[in-house]
């Protein structure tokens, strides 16, 4: 059957000087199969919608084009406007005449006009339907961590009705908070007890996910628990699985590292100087401290933050002498500009440097000596006590269940945050999101947008209890599928897998649930097995062919 | 489509970058024909070769910037296809058809404009 | 599966120079799947081969078929009529693929357009590695399954040969491993150390006769 073809042109209200609309549709109507050519002023309100669904149904059009604005902005008005008109929403291409042509240019664009308004045609031309339908998912979440954002991200969820398991490593909840709590003051028990009387709240303790598969909506996870495996299903998944420190490996450390720093004089780290300040009893006050951060790890907000805090309560509590080493202070998280004032004004010294100091003992003292950029000469200084530079690293098991997940890890071991400006709690797979500190270095406003973000996506996705996919947008033609596994290997969201068809032969197959439409799969196919509607290699070409026709 | 320059735009990053280059009337050649794909990555090597068969006087493949692709690796894809596509066209010693990938986010009008003068250039030097 | 690799281009243009209008046949198995031969690598030489053509000045018509195995008699016959309208035909499928094609039509010129160059396996995504040497007559069931015959650079039937440098990497290439460090690791863990006393005699390579023919069993 002859397609039908319907141009509706925009003029924007005049907003396109430089197009002259008659000749436009003068020439685009001498296009074959083109039935009618429509000239609005504003197709994007109601009276431009209202003549658009009438003249699809009047013509009896079977594809769309729309000379207008960019896609990005109406795109979905006009396919709803198809909808309206009974006709399948897929079948509609837009031609970018306004930002892209118009506006981007100075004299007379007609004839680029004509040509974008022809390669949207012969990309119509080739356009196929696209059926939606609603898929149930499972409306529970399973929380992986047992801190402070895994727990109030469960309490939250909770609230929202929505059931979550609280899966934690460690015996019992709220173990690995102990930076927290010195940097914040926060109580960790009446959260874990806001938690035990919640009853939409699953906890399981001591215990480990040892395999999860499945997609988004409908994840069938595997839990080890003191031996004994069960098996659940979670619509969704969120690791909050936090961090660990280590002492920045140097060789003087070794020396004197003391895991009880009672008498002290040593080398600490920054819990232990806060056990010191708050629960133990110090024999003698140490006269002068060391702080050192920043020299190994770029992204020192948290390091910057507890030194800070740490070093003001020292020279409170104690009256100490404090000088900082350090490359940078980071001071964009909340707060940190306030405290390195309060900081200045007490008296704390900071010393910038562009190497690591060198430290050595000396009579039970632990001597820094570094060269300050400022003053430019070498500086020594006797500590009593110094607070070693920390690193911050992912907590052991991150790579196991990044890979029982399948998503990625940065460079430095954290679990990668899909794209860190747009979608930063959202995983490369759909319906795993990554928050906190396990997805790199962050301070406690960003962990509390983390959260609330993280709530919104989750409770978005499942509150409903079924989600609408687009059916076999991207598709595997079984025909032509050579089983190679490539797709498979490069699928950056995991959606493919192996699938028996007719019976027993195997080929690749996508989940239209996990599947994210990018078409890294079908531009790498080797056999040109999968097509991705509205962007097959037929339709991209229709519209290089048709560049330069006239 | 004689000399014309075939721009294959991520949706989510140099779409609407050349969008907003519109809007800010930033000005660059007429020549230039945007076909909008939704991700750098689906751009595959026989498009960018047909685009020279068609006529066109280069190609450009704009993707998200490195490391903050919608889709992790579609951007560090498609800079190897376009690399693999300027071996293709050294073997067949059809020179003077520049393939270029740059990398920009959405917000960044000025560095879709930079693209599209930077490859402008190339082609005039080589005398197309 | 079987590997090949593209051959230079420059040879497939000086075979292709003759002719006006060919036919670029792919092959829908183990060329497609180690990426050389496949209906997209077809297209691409297809259009590079336009290409250069047309930057000479001398149009070329290409047709581009792929057939599920190049090697199979029945399979290639469906590409009886689009042979008939062309002078020569460019195959991407390996030696086998390309002698069918031979056979089939034997009024036309067949031409590789890739090497075929061995029996292997990928590593990862788009990099493939010798496996098997197509000797005749295995022995990985001595070797913890790791085949020295291709995977040693010496072939060494017996090893290591004494040149394994640090880390069990190769004295000809420190990019690869010491296939008899492997064998030794892996006899290790299933422990069978005791292989690696037992001298291996030299290998009868006429066990493959050449023509090499196997018959399987009719059922």
């Amino acid at each position: 059957m002859e397609t039908r073809i319907g141009i509706f042109l925009c003029n924007c209200g005049g907003g396109m000087k430089n197009i002259d609309f008659d000749a436009v549709a003068e020439k685009v109507a001498r296009m074959p199969g083109v039935t009618c050519v429509n000239l609005v002023s504003h197709l994007c309100l109601d009276e431009g919608r209202e003549k658009m669904i009438a003249s699809i149904r009047e013509e009896n059009l079977d594809r769309v084009i729309v000379a207008a604005c960019s896609p990005e902005f109406k795109e979905h008005i006009f396919r709803q406007a198809l909808e309206d008109a009974g006709l399948n929403g897929h079948l509609l291409a837009m031609a970018n005449i306004r930002e892209q042509c118009s506006w981007a240019h100075e004299g007379d664009v007609t004839e680029k006009a004509v040509e974008l308004i022809k390669m949207a045609t012969n990309r119509a031309r080739l356009l196929q339907p696209l059926e939606r339908k609603e898929l149930p998912v499972n409306r529970e979440v399973l929380v992986i961590g047992g801190g402070f954002s895994a727990i109030d991200t469960a309490l939250h969820l909770s609230r929202l009705g929505l059931r979550t398991t609280l899966l934690e490593k460690e015996a019992v909840l709220g173990t690995g908070t102990g930076e927290w709590q010195s940097l914040h003051g926060f109580d960790n028990s009446s959260m874990t007890a806001a938690v035990e009387g919640d009853r939409n709240i699953d906890v399981l303790a001591s215990a480990r996910m040892t395999a999860a598969e499945g997609t988004i909506g409908d994840f069938t996870v595997t839990i080890t628990r003191e031996g004994e495996e069960i098996s659940r299903k979670y619509g969704a998944i969120v690791l909050a699985t936090g961090f660990r420190t280590e002492l920045a490996p140097t060789s003087t450390l070794k020396l004197r590292t003391q895991a009880e720093p009672i008498s002290g004089i040593s080398i600490v780290s920054q819990e232990q100087l806060f056990h010191m300040l708050h629960n133990s009893i110090v024999e003698a006050k140490p006269r002068t401290i060391g702080f050192m951060f920043d020299f190994s790890d770029e992204n020192s907000r948290f390091p910057t933050l507890t030194t800070l805090n740490n070093a003001l309560a020292a020279k409170n509590k104690w009256g100490s002498e404090i000088y900082i080493f350090c490359k940078n202070v980071k001071v964009d998280s909340e707060g940190a500009e306030k405290l390195y004032r309060e900081a200045r004004e007490c008296g704390v010294v900071f010393l910038k440097c562009e190497t690591t100091p060198r430290m050595s003992m000396d009579n039970g003292r632990v001597a820094v000596e570094a060269r300050d950029v400022f003053l430019g000469e070498d500086t020594v200084i006797a500590c009593d006590l110094l607070v070693a530079e920390e690193l911050l690293l992912p907590i052991a098991g991150t790579e196991t269940l990044s890979s029982l997940l399948n998503i990625r890890l940065d460079s430095r071991g954290f679990y990668q945050d899909e794209n860190v400006h747009l979608y930063p709690v959202a995983s490369e797979k759909k319906g795993v999101f990554v928050i906190g500190w396990c997805r790199g270095n962050l301070d406690m406003g960003r962990v509390l947008t983390d959260i609330s973000s993280v709530v919104m996506s989750v409770h978005g996705l499942l509150s409903s209890g079924k989600i609408l996919v687009e059916v076999e947008r991207v598709k595997v033609d079984p025909q032509k599928c050579v089983a190679c596994l490539t797709c498979i290997r490069v699928c950056p969201h995991g959606a493919i897998q192996l699938v028996r068809v007719d019976g027993d032969k195997e080929v690749a197959g996508i989940s239209d649930l996990a599947c994210d439409a990018c078409g890294i799969c079908s531009a790498i196919c080797p056999a040109k097995a999968i097509k991705f509607q509205g962007y097959r290699d037929e339709e991209i070409l229709a519209q290089i062919e048709a560049i330069g026709e006239s | 489509m004689n000399g014309c320059i075939v721009a294959f735009c991520c949706e989510h990053s140099a779409y609407p970058a050349a969008d907003l280059a519109g809007r800010l009337r930033l000005h660059y050649p007429e020549s230039l024909r945007v076909i909008r794909v939704p991700c750098a990555g689906r751009v595959d090597v026989i498009h960018i070769l047909k685009a020279f068969e068609n006529g066109a006087s280069a190609v450009l493949v704009l993707g998200c910037e490195d490391g903050a692709c919608h889709h992790i690796t579609g951007n560090t894809r498609a800079k190897e296809r376009v690399k693999y596509c300027n071996m293709l066209l050294k073997e067949v010693e059809v020179d003077g058809r520049p393939v270029a990938m740059f990398n920009l986010s959405p917000n960044t009008p000025h560095k879709f404009v930079r693209a599209v003068n930077e490859i402008t250039k190339i082609i005039k030097e080589s005398g197309r | 599966m079987i590997i090949a690799e593209r051959k230079p281009m420059e040879e497939i243009k000086q075979a292709m120079a003759p002719y006006k209008k060919v036919l670029v046949a792919g092959c829908g198995t183990c060329v497609t799947v180690c990426w050389v031969g496949g209906e997209k690598e077809v297209e691409i030489l297809a259009s590079q081969l336009r290409l250069a053509r047309s930057a000479e000045g001398n149009e070329i018509v290409t047709l581009e078929a792929t057939v599920e195995r190049q090697c199979e008699k029945e399979m290639v016959t469906e590409l009886k009529d689009k042979v008939a309208e062309v002078e020569a035909v460019l195959s991407l499928a390996c030696g086998a693929g390309v002698q069918t094609m031979a056979e089939l039509f034997e009024d036309k010129p067949i031409f590789p357009a890739v090497n075929t160059t061995f029996i292997g396996m990928p590593e990862k995504e788009g990099l493939w590695v010798e496996m098997c040497g197509a000797c005749g007559d295995c022995f990985l069931d001595r070797t913890g399954g790791i085949c020295p015959i291709v995977r040693c650079a010496k072939g060494l039937l017996n090893g290591p040969c004494g040149g394994t440098r640090k880390g069990g990497k190769c004295e000809i290439d420190p990019e690869k491993d010491c296939a008899w460090v492997l064998i030794y690791r892996r006899l290790e863990k299933q422990g069978r150390l005791d292989l690696m006393r037992e001298y291996n005699p030299p290998k009868n390579f006429r066990a493959v006769k050449r023509p090499g023919r196997i018959q399987a069993v009719k059922i």
